[in-house]
């Protein structure tokens, strides 16, 4: 599974925020508009990815964090990224330093398989520094979705849909 | 409209039951009898045959007599289908362990009956009577009377308690064959009292040349008829089949044995017999199977039985003459048992207890008396009938009781059980794998390791603060993050919990649980706590593991009893 075929420009956000829990609401908003729950699940997923964020923090090192729940709710699986150049602070990674990239990734209740191979890809994607380095840089959602996919724009500025899941 | 009415009226009799509505009112209520009794700790047999006297000639009389003579086959087929069951009860092996005991025992508790009812009618009968001849005549046909033993209410409780060890055994064997001795000494003392009660027809060698006949040609029938379905038993395996060419089988038996007048429950029994020792296998699957069908016959059975004793018309000299017989019935199968065991060294739980397991009597002891009436009518015949049928009455009632105290006191209770009975027998709480290890869902994935790599379960209930269930690991569910060691540092058991499929409660019975897991297909099931606390989870193999604990103990058991 490769993470890269699930982004679109719509998913990815330039962020403003610099504290953790607006970036993590910015996200999940962006999700719900991406429609990965319905509108009146929002709330529960939002509790569920704090929930997840109170046992143990998602932020893995080296500047990135990747929150990640399985929801009952979650119809087709979807990945988030959020960029914040100048680093939140306060998301108290393992490492101390502050986050510059969040991918939130979401996926429904039973697909336990595809969650953990999901993870390990985003990690060994961005385990890579320069890749981190030059996407932190980037100024537009589209040079982001360039970035990652390597593609210049996903097919008709319509959200590339992951058919395996629909 | 009036008359459509009327007319309707007129057709409608609920007075005297229809054959349909004897049926349903027998199986109906004598379900729930057994069912009151049962809660009395009374073995459910009596209750099925009280609903009979109730609804019978002794009670209501709902049930005319031309009814219950359209009953006869059934009867006849219930009787059949119980000794065939009996017959399967003498394994060879039981036979060589208990025979010598068999024969002793036999021989003295249908002797002793017969002594003594013998000699106390004629006491007694004497003394109000003073009339020798009669007093004899009724002495000798009482006392042939009084030998035989009911095997079906009998069994029946053997079955409903499932028992097992050499009580169990020993009572199996002596109902079998003690039917056998009481018709022999009935032909020869019937001929005896024709001779000198000055009827025609007396002729003793006439008489056991007949018994030969009944006997030995029931043996004959029942040993061909055994050996064919034996074979048939090997050549289909299903379970439709197997049924019905077995009930085919009890029915041809008894069929022929009516149409050659020669005595069908020895016929069916020695099919049984034969059935059990040529193909072991085979026929413990048949007998299972016809265990499960038996029920409403067997009540059905029973409920008859109560409807036809009658006991109106019972005055005070045939009163007498009834405590009499049932007094030196008593005491002779009680001493004859205690002598017969004593002899033949029976284990002590046998020789203590299986004097309380003789005194049922019924469908041999009432077809004889009958019998005996239609060779001596009149005085001697009525008295006869009405004599034997009140004291069915009664030992009926009391003898499954006394049954059942006497397995309960040896022991024998429960230890004839398969995987099926003991499953429904067990709550779910108790197979619960004592203290498996709670995962916190904030445990870390190494952590997760090391805790199945120090206990053998394979699932693991993941649990919030308040110890509620969250999800299960298994060894599945981490398999998936060894090919992603990258991730060991910050998964969570919560990220690698998966969201059982069920759950059951701790006062679950295990019998369901079983089915749950076979239905879901499933390998484990998570126990909650009515609190939404984890109580333990019930794997699959842990069942199985438990249940052969608890088969082998049994095993132990019975082999402990001797």
């Amino acid at each position: 599974m490769d993470f890269r075929s699930m982004i679109t420009e719509q998913r990815i956000c330039l962020l403003k925020e610099k504290k953790k829990k607006p970036v993590l609401l910015k996200l999940i908003d962006c999700a719900v508009k991406q429609g990965a729950v319905r509108e009146q699940d929002a709330g529960a997923l939002t509790e569920r990815i704090f929930h997840r964020e109170k046992l143990m923090s998602t932020g893995i090192g080296i500047g990135i964090a990747i929150p990640h729940v399985r929801f009952a709710g979650v119809k087709n699986p979807l990945i988030i990224v959020g960029i914040q150049p100048e680093g939140i602070a306060d998301y108290m990674s393992i490492d101390d330093r502050p986050v510059q990239v969040v991918v939130m990734i979401l996926m429904a209740q039973n697909q336990h398989r595809e969650y953990i191979a999901l993870l390990s890809n985003v990690v060994a994607f961005l385990k890579s520094d320069a890749v981190k380095q030059k996407l932190i840089k980037t100024e537009t959602a589209a040079a982001a979705y360039k970035l990652i996919t390597g593609k210049s724009k996903s097919a008709a500025g319509r959200p590339a849909k992951d058919t395996r899941y629909a | 409209m009036l008359d459509f009415f009327n007319s309707i009226l007129k057709t409608v009799s609920l007075s005297h039951l229809n054959i349909l509505l004897v049926l349903g009112l027998a199986l109906f209520g004598g379900t729930i009898g057994g069912r009151l009794f049962q809660k009395l700790k009374i073995p459910q047999v009596v209750g099925y045959i009280i609903i009979g006297i109730i609804i019978g000639q002794s009670g209501l009389q709902l049930v005319p007599q031309e009814i219950a003579s359209k009953f006869e086959p059934f009867n006849y087929f219930a009787l059949g289908l119980i000794s065939f069951m009996i017959g399967g009860e003498l394994k060879l092996s039981t036979l060589k362990k208990y025979g010598r005991q068999f024969l002793y025992i036999l021989f003295f508790e249908a002797l002793g009956a017969f002594f003594l009812v013998g000699l106390f009618v004629f006491i007694v009968m004497f003394l109000i009577l003073q009339n020798i001849i009669l007093a004899l005549g009724l002495a000798l046909l009482l006392g042939s009377i009084s030998a035989a033993t009911a095997p079906a209410s009998t069994t029946d409780v053997l079955w409903e308690y499932k028992t097992r060890g050499p009580l169990t055994s020993t009572v199996f064997g002596i109902v079998a064959l003690d039917d056998i001795l009481a018709l022999l000494l009935f032909a020869v003392c019937s001929s005896v009292s024709t001779i000198f009660l000055g009827k025609q027809g007396g002729n003793i060698l006439g008489e056991l040349l007949n018994l030969l006949y009944e006997v030995g040609a029931a043996v004959l029938v029942g040993a061909g008829s055994g050996f064919l379905l034996a074979r048939l038993l090997r050549a289909f395996h299903d379970e439709e089949k197997t049924l019905t060419f077995s009930i085919g089988a009890i029915l041809l038996v008894l069929g022929l044995s009516v149409a050659l007048n020669l005595d069908m429950l020895l016929s069916s029994m020695i099919m049984g017999v034969l059935i059990t020792n040529l193909a072991p296998i085979r026929s413990k699957e048949l007998f299972s199977l016809l265990g499960r069908i038996a029920t409403p016959i067997y009540v059905l059975f029973f409920v008859l039985v109560g409807t036809s004793l009658n006991i109106i018309g019972i005055d005070l000299m045939l009163g007498v003459l009834a405590s009499v017989y049932l007094i030196g019935r008593t005491a002779g199968k009680i001493f004859g048992a205690r002598l017969g065991g004593a002899l033949s060294k029976a284990v002590p739980a046998v020789r203590k207890y299986l004097p309380l397991c003789l005194f049922s009597q019924a469908g041999v002891a009432i077809g004889l008396a009958i019998f005996a009436q239609q060779k001596f009518p009149g005085e001697i015949g009525n008295a006869i009938v009405i004599v034997i049928t009140a004291t069915t009455f009664i030992v009926q009632l009391i003898g499954p009781s006394f049954v059942r105290y006497a397995v309960t006191k040896a022991g024998e209770v429960g230890l004839n059980i398969t995987e099926d009975d003991l499953i429904k027998t067990i709550k779910t709480q108790e197979v619960l794998a004592k203290k498996t290890p709670l995962i916190p869902e904030n445990t870390k994935l190494k952590k997760v390791l090391s805790i199945f790599s120090r206990h053998d379960y394979l699932y693991y209930p993941v649990v919030d603060k308040k110890k509620c269930m969250l999800g299960v690991i298994s060894i599945n569910s981490i398999k998936e993050t060894f090919s992603h060691q990258e991730l060991s540092d910050f998964l969570l058991a919560h990220d690698i919990m998966e969201t059982p499929v069920t759950t059951c409660a701790p006062d679950t019975p295990l019998a369901q649980v079983d089915e749950m897991l076979k239905h879901y297909h499933l390998d484990y099931i998570p126990v909650v706590k009515p609190d939404k606390r984890v109580a333990g989870i019930i794997e699959r193999r842990g069942i199985q593991r438990f249940i052969a604990t608890k088969l082998l103990d049994m095993e132990k058991k019975t082999k402990a009893l001797g």
